[in-house]
């Protein structure tokens, strides 16, 4: 019977065409009209070292990158001894056949594949290894390789000879797999819509930043955050804004903060290491109420940790970094469609209330690619500044309105002079230090925060409402939680999830009521020491218990699934 | 009959509040030639943005009757690219002493120089660390005793001038708050100047470092002949002893605000649904780079 999804996964020496075999797989996939997801791990060296790409297809839509891998293709011998035992229990294996060994008692799954020798002889140079082993996978799965055709001839639309000798490459791995032509079989998709897009998560948040009307990005390459900063370099100069590379991640917020005040929407991308660099001027934001979105991906720490790998342990420094108790907002999306979303919160709830918004990604989620509904642009919302244009009252900059929001003057408009400064300031903007105006103005500062608690923002909710095994996440992992959520109900269990899509401030009341009736409590995350548990045992006092892993590995639905099924009462 | 209307004076910038500065400090003379620059060129004062990063001078723009920003330690060169970018029919001035400028905020100095942001940058150099209580800056002379070098500064002192030059900025002079009519002037010139203009402004710190007699006997003017097109000459001027006066520098070059704007009329034909439908799985984006 064939399978409603597949789990592929490639594996070699990067440069050997591991993530362009993905990329090209992933692409058909999604051309042929599969919902696709996909995880990769790649080398923090330069050139050479192993990488992993994985793709996941199926007719449903795919929630997380799946943990058995149905197909195992090996570039090297190093692929095998790194992957082997991911293998499932009727996973097949395909094998340079001049590279690697398997080992006997995997024989009869194993199929070699003249990856190198048919890559020189019929594609013409060693570079059609991929679309050799694009062809076999394809054979195996039953795969229609025609939207892989219209690729090649898409890509190598000035270079006939090129496309046609890796067509010849892609048919030919084909006749490798042949015998076992159809093993993996995948179902064909049965309704395929016209408006499904094909994106990363750093794409959908480059593409929201412009549906929010972004006008102004500065950043400092660094890993995983990068792809941003060149996308929007792109890009945003096509709809009349500016991309800028700072000589540092300081530069680049102090940039930004200055676009914004000159009335800009502006933006930064960074990963954690750039995040701390970022702390004082988000303090200063926080302070001279400049609004500003600063998207983290995270990465794995500390330090400079593992750049290359996942980790979800910049939440404490996302929502309380920094000195003094400067307020600011931290967003997290879950998904990548909802990275564009979430984007588009980030700048309005930074427009609105005049604060930094951190929106926090992570490697995993920054950089796989996801089949997903293209956004429809007519839902979405913008929000704007207050400002000072059309005022008729004396002009206070940080005047202490009802809603503690105040009016923003913007440099070209009359009437609205003012100095913004991070030195405590009375109304007017003015150096004031009595303690009745501080901590007026830390109310003010604070206040102008609490819609955010109190049931504006989105948070996603699944499975049962009032569950005995109530699992509260945040992020990347909301994918594994899904599915894991969906097999543990088909088993009888009683669980349901809470993500909140703002966790600073954080809405306390809303998790504690959704864990009012759990027996258990549990928080799975991607760190080592349990941020988010922590905040939810403060915030909500509630007993939670932890579960949290930092092995650079996005969560498995399977991962998840354990840790539903151990707490089941019994 | 149409009326000229009033060109602004001196006093129209300044603020409601008073200099917070010590009797007798250098920063009066530089704000008193840039209130005199601000009215020679009739500055609007909502098209006008003072920027400062930390230290007694930073405060300075608070007592400027235009939009001002008092960012933070060594931050008035990227916060002033910023505005000036996001803006650019804005008049930027970024404002700082030696220390905010060349010891925490020195990675920005160059970058800016070489982009050739269009701002202004003044430097109030008194070569000491005023608001913490006299320590040595970058600009102190070697030997110099101050509360954190009791045995004498083992360094040598940053020339600013120099570094100016070999950073690539297009307008480089030097001037001094004891001589507010030439100070005036090089403002002026340095505002009008489409490019990154630097002004190195002698700004004695009377508490800390008192060398207004000394330097008053060590300024002297950039000879009238001096070729200000010639980078050379400039750091000939820049490295002798003594403190030239004038402009030592000049160039037109492109500034990254009128290469962005090309850049961005050239680009300027997308939208949000362009983009979106670029991503279109069934047709979309063909097999190339990999999004990482």
């Amino acid at each position: 019977m064939a399978r409603k999804s597949v789990v592929i996964r490639l594996a070699g020496e990067s440069g050997e065409g591991v993530i362009s075999s993905g990329d090209i797989l992933t692409q058909a996939a999604a051309r042929g009209g599969y919902w696709t997801q996909t995880f990769r791990t790649y080398p923090a060296e330069i050139k050479g070292g192993p990488c992993m790409y994985q793709v996941r297809m199926g007719e449903e839509r795919i929630y997380s990158h799946g943990k058995d891998v149905d197909l195992l293709v090996c570039f090297n011998q190093e692929a095998w001894d790194l992957h082997w035992d991911s293998l499932g229990p009727d996973g097949v294996i395909l094998f340079d056949e001049t590279a690697v060994d398997i080992p006997e008692e995997y024989a009869a799954r194993a199929r070699p594949v003249r990856m190198e020798k048919l890559a020189k002889e019929i594609g013409g140079s060693l570079r059609a290894k991929n679309m050799v082993a694009v062809g076999a996978v394809a054979g195996v799965i039953s795969f229609n390789t025609t939207p892989i055709e219209e690729l090649v001839l898409r890509r190598y639309a000035h270079k006939q000879g090129v496309a046609d000798a890796n067509i010849a490459a892609l048919r030919a791995g084909g006749d490798e797999s042949a015998d076992l032509r159809g093993s993996l079989a995948i179902t064909d998709p049965v309704e395929v819509e016209a408006d499904r897009i094909l994106m990363s998560g750093n794409q959908a948040i480059a593409v929201g930043a412009i549906a929010a009307g972004v006008k102004y990005f500065a950043g400092y390459p660094i890993t995983p955050a990068s792809d941003i900063l060149e996308w929007l370099s792109a890009k945003l100069p096509q709809v009349g804004g500016i991309t800028i590379q700072c000589e540092d991640e300081i530069a680049s917020i102090s940039s930004v903060l200055g676009a914004s005040y000159a009335g800009v929407k502006s933006m930064t991308a960074t990963s954690g290491p750039g995040l701390s660099l970022m702390t004082e001027m988000l303090g200063y934001a926080g302070t001279a109420e400049i609004p500003c979105v600063v998207i983290d991906a995270q990465r794995g720490g500390p330090s400079t940790g593992l750049p290359t790998k996942t980790e979800q342990s910049d939440l404490q420094h996302a929502l309380y970094g920094g000195h003094g108790e400067a307020p600011r907002v931290v967003i997290a999306p879950i998904t990548v469609e909802d990275c564009f979303w979430a984007t588009i919160d980030a700048f309005n709830y930074s427009e609105r209330y005049q604060v930094p918004v951190i929106l926090l990604t992570d490697q995993g989620l920054a950089t796989r690619m996801e089949v997903i509904h293209k956004p429809d642009t007519d839902l979405i919302e913008l929000w704007d500044r207050r400002t000072s244009a059309g005022l008729d009252r004396e002009y206070k900059r940080y005047e202490l309105t009802e809603d503690s929001i105040s009016p923003m003057g913007i440099p070209g408009e009359e009437g609205g002079q003012y100095v913004s400064t991070g030195i405590e300031h009375d109304e007017l903007g003015h150096p004031a230090y009595t303690p009745e105006n501080h901590v007026a103005m830390q109310t003010k500062r604070w206040a102008k925060l609490e819609p955010l608690k109190n049931g504006i923002v989105r948070h996603e909710h699944y499975g049962e409402e009032q569950p005995e095994i109530a699992i509260i996440g945040f992020g990347s992992t909301y994918g594994a939680v899904r599915e894991a959520i969906d097999l543990a109900r088909a088993e009888g269990a009683s669980v349901g999830a809470f993500y909140p899509r703002v966790l600073g401030p954080f809405p306390g009341e809303q998790v504690t009521a959704f864990a009012a009736k759990a027996r258990r409590v549990v928080v799975p995350e991607v760190n080592f020491t349990g941020q988010l548990a922590r905040l939810v045992r403060g915030e909500c006092g509630i007993p939670v218990e932890s579960h949290a892993k930092c092995d650079g590995l996005p969560f498995t639905a399977e991962d998840v699934l354990d840790v539903i099924m151990e707490r089941i009462p019994s | 009959m149409s009326t000229v209307p009033a060109k602004r004076k001196p006093s129209d910038y300044k603020s409601e509040l008073k200099p917070i500065w010590c009797p007798g400090c250098g920063d009066f003379g530089v704000l008193a030639s840039l209130y005199r620059a601000f009215a020679e060129l009739d500055l609007d004062p909502a098209n006008t943005v003072v920027v400062s990063g930390i230290g007694c001078s930073s405060r300075l723009p608070g007592f400027v009757s235009t939009y001002g920003f008092h960012s933070l330690h060594g931050r008035p060169l990227p916060v002033a690219m910023g505005v000036k970018l996001a803006n650019p029919d804005l008049n930027v001035i970024a404002v700082g002493g030696d220390g905010d400028g060349f010891a925490i905020g020195a990675g920005h100095f160059p970058h800016a120089a070489r982009r050739n942001v269009d701002i202004t940058y003044l430097v109030m150099d008194n070569e000491i660390y005023g608001l913490t209580k006299g320590q040595v800056s970058p600009t102190s002379l070697t030997d110099q005793k101050a509360p954190s070098t009791p045995w004498g500064n083992l360094e040598t002192p940053l020339n600013t001038l120099a570094f100016a030059v070999a950073s690539g900025a297009s307008f480089v002079a030097r001037g001094a708050s004891f001589n507010t009519k030439a100070l005036t002037e090089l403002i002026v010139q340095a505002m009008e100047h489409k490019g990154f203009s630097y002004i190195d402004a002698l700004s004695p710190c009377v508490m800390f470092n008192n060398h207004q007699e000394e330097w008053k006997e060590l300024v002297t003017d950039v000879a009238p002949d001096h070729d200000v097109a010639d980078k050379t000459a400039a750091f000939d001027l820049a490295l002798k002893g003594g403190f030239k006066m004038g402009i030592l520098y000049r160039e037109q070059r492109a500034t990254i605000n009128e290469k962005y704007a090309a850049l961005v009329e050239a680009a300027k034909d997308s939208d949000l649904e362009t983009m979106l439908e670029a991503f279109n799985a069934r047709k979309g984006a063909a097999i190339g780079k990999p999004t990482v």
